[in-house]
């Protein structure tokens, strides 16, 4: 099977730079490669670490390009957290399509928790080198060196690859991810929520992102902070971020002519959480969560209207494969 | 009197996987002092291979925190509470590798601790038994009349004493040793550290009345799951049969005033409790809280409220002194 692939990508070598219509001029030999590891990625395959180190590299070239807040057309479906469950993730593309067939926003917290964050970030991440304007990844406080290192994905790395290699790759993408996008000019994502130094979408195209998410500034927050029932700004159980109240998102919404504030970063049993009068959504993709909590997740598909639809999923049926046979259950107080 | 059957045989199976929870605590515990949640100089003796055991995540150890402290600061009360007459006595139900008699011993006496008796399987009694004759640090603090009997599975001195129970018997029987232990008129403090899940509801009430129905001051400190009837207790149990293990015991509790209610069918007539999820918010001075959310960076508050949500730390007395009513965690 390798062999007759190797074949065809000889015959493709033969051509000189044949490019796909709308591909943005790439040669249909590169398109071959990120199609097979894309197809290798879906069967939970993982790259090998070459491949991994040049399909990070590509992807810092494509997301080097796009603005801290990046500008996204409607329809699209929007995304939670999906912390390394990647057999939920392929529910997700079940109940909501493949990309590129359908638009997607990701609005991080790929990794950690999970079992196969490698395989999960890996697998949006060679959507977004082979359709890079079919799917938009922003980042979550999770895609951080510091917390991957507690959370498992670092872990993750080392026991799969026996080095801290394929960890290094990723993280040095994770600083190259978006901080927010803007759907229609109408909503705005971001993983966390606002900050008390963020008044205008502006002030965030202003921040150098490319670097580790700091313990605290603007950055900080929009990866950390959650919506609360509380007036005006609170301290953030979370040690970073804040909480913000109803006021805050209605001011932030008013001022930038905002009709929704779409995020992620909080469980949310039913999938989905709205919140002051409808004007912030927490999205939560990430059913039974940590194999434990038995939430169901949701995704948020915006029509060309805007118009929200929340399609709810549960957890992919357990095979043997969901869960790897010597990892242990989840942790009870007994 | 013949000697106990051996281990293997005496129990029915599935036992093994409760006892397998002994670990899960006894492992979390490890955790939360190696990353300087809780402080225990005992635990290393106690937990055999202690560097082999793996860190366990922030969540797991916050709320292994929360419930050690919380019970420690219950019985810290409760002996505050007690008169200088009085000969507190301690029954441990399931106490498996717990260390507290030991951390207990080395805080300034408040009130006497006259007897201090744990019970479990014969198995983690022999374990234990070992472990005391094995280090200077945990046999010195029982005495000099330390004795180790029935082929490891009793312990015996003064002041403490480990005993093999199969608490699923007939109380009647199972506990009659413990007749010539405790002496009527003294305040007896039940412990019961998540032992009743992995019990039927008549078994566990049987077992709290016999020490009511025979002693005039009784106290229980319980701790248990409930609630497991919503989505996450679904999967709960289903992870926890992966493992063998059912929990029989948590049917009846659907909530934590279900647990009071227990406490009250057994005669216990002032009951207290909370759930973990409310002593982290509730039952720690500022200075702890932040020393606690230094030691690791939490990332998720939700999950872990929703998980210390379905335990509870339930609290109750019979007593005529009166003391129960201010019997809180402070």
């Amino acid at each position: 099977m390798e062999a007759r692939a190797r074949v065809v990508m000889r015959r493709q070598l033969a051509q000189p730079a044949t490019t796909v219509p709308g591909q943005d001029g790439l040669p249909a030999l590169l398109l071959l490669d990120q199609s097979a590891q894309i197809e290798q990625l879906k069967r939970c395959e993982p790259l090998s670490e070459l491949q991994v180190k040049e399909l990070c590299l590509k992807a810092r070239e494509i997301l080097i390009e796009e603005g801290n807040v990046q500008y996204v057309d409607s329809p699209v479906t929007i995304c939670g957290d999906i912390h390394g469950q990647f057999f939920d993730l392929v529910e997700l593309f079940k109940v909501g399509g493949w990309c590129p067939e359908t638009n997607y926003l990701f609005m991080g917290d790929f990794v950690d928790r999970g079992f196969y964050s490698i395989e999960t970030f890996l697998l949006l991440l060679a959507f977004k080198v082979r359709y890079p304007d079919r799917i938009t990844l922003i980042r979550g406080n999770h895609e951080s060196r510091q917390i991957t290192q507690v959370y498992g994905f670092y872990d993750e790395c080392q026991r799969k690859y026996g080095s801290a290699n394929v960890w290094r790759y990723c993280c040095e993408v994770f600083d190259y991810l978006a901080l927010a996008a803007i759907v229609d000019g109408r909503v705005f994502c971001v993983h966390g929520g606002l900050s008390p130094n963020v008044h205008a979408i502006d002030q965030i195209r202003a921040i150098d992102r490319k670097q580790e998410v700091p313990h605290d500034g603007p950055m900080c927050d929009l990866l950390w902070s959650d919506p609360d029932d509380i007036q005006g700004w609170g301290l953030s159980p979370r040690g970073a971020g804040f909480l913000f109240g109803g006021d805050v998102v209605k001011g932030f919404n008013h001022a930038n002519d905002i009709d929704l504030i779409a995020r992620a970063h909080q469980l949310a049993m039913e999938g989905f959480k709205l919140m002051f009068d409808q004007m912030i959504v927490t999205v939560w993709s990430a059913p039974n969560y940590c194999y434990r909590c038995g939430n169901v997740a949701s995704i948020l598909e915006l029509d060309e209207n805007l118009r929200q639809e929340y399609k709810v999923f549960n957890a992919a049926q357990q095979d043997a494969r969901s869960i790897p046979v010597k990892r242990p259950p989840p942790e009870y107080f007994l | 009197m013949l000697p106990p059957p051996p281990p293997r045989q005496s129990f029915p199976d599935g036992d093994a996987a409760i006892r397998s929870t002994d670990d899960d605590a006894a492992h979390a515990r490890v955790s939360a002092v190696r990353k300087g949640y809780l402080k225990d100089p005992y635990i290393q003796y106690l937990v055999p291979r202690l560097h082999l055991i793996p860190t366990r995540p922030p969540l797991i150890n916050i709320g292994t925190y929360v419930r050690s402290e919380v019970i420690d600061k219950l019985m810290v009360k409760w002996l505050d509470l007690l008169d200088e007459s009085s000969q507190a006595q301690i029954v441990s139900l399931g106490a498996g590798s717990d260390s507290r008699f030991w951390r207990f011993t080395d805080l300034p006496p408040k009130a006497k601790i006259v007897k201090w008796i744990e019970i479990d399987f014969p198995e983690i009694v022999a374990k234990k038994a070992l472990a005391v004759r094995k280090h200077s640090k945990l046999s010195e603090a029982v005495g000099p009349d330390l004795a180790i009997e029935k082929g490891g599975t009793v312990l015996r001195s003064s002041v403490f004493n480990i005993l093999a129970v199969d608490l699923r018997g007939e109380p009647s029987e199972a506990l009659q040793p413990l007749e010539v232990l405790l002496s009527d008129g003294q305040p007896v403090l039940l412990l019961a550290e998540c032992v009743f899940p992995y019990m039927s509801p008549e078994t566990s009430a049987a077992i709290i009345r016999w020490f009511t129905e025979r002693y005039s001051r009784v106290s229980i400190i319980s701790y248990d799951m409930f609630g497991l009837g919503d989505a996450f207790g679904k999967v709960m149990r289903e992870n926890l049969q992966i493992r063998n293990i059912e929990l029989p015991g948590v049917d009846d509790n659907p909530t934590r005033q279900s647990l009071e209610h227990r406490l009250h069918g057994c005669g216990l007539s002032e009951t207290n409790s909370v759930t973990l999820k409310n002593a982290r918010a509730a039952c720690f001075p500022g200075p702890e809280v932040d020393r606690i959310s230094g030691l690791e960076r939490l990332d998720e508050v939700e999950e872990l409220d929703l998980v210390l949500g379905h335990y509870s730390i339930t609290w109750g007395s019979k007593d005529e002194t009166g003391a129960a009513a201010r019997w809180r965690v402070e």
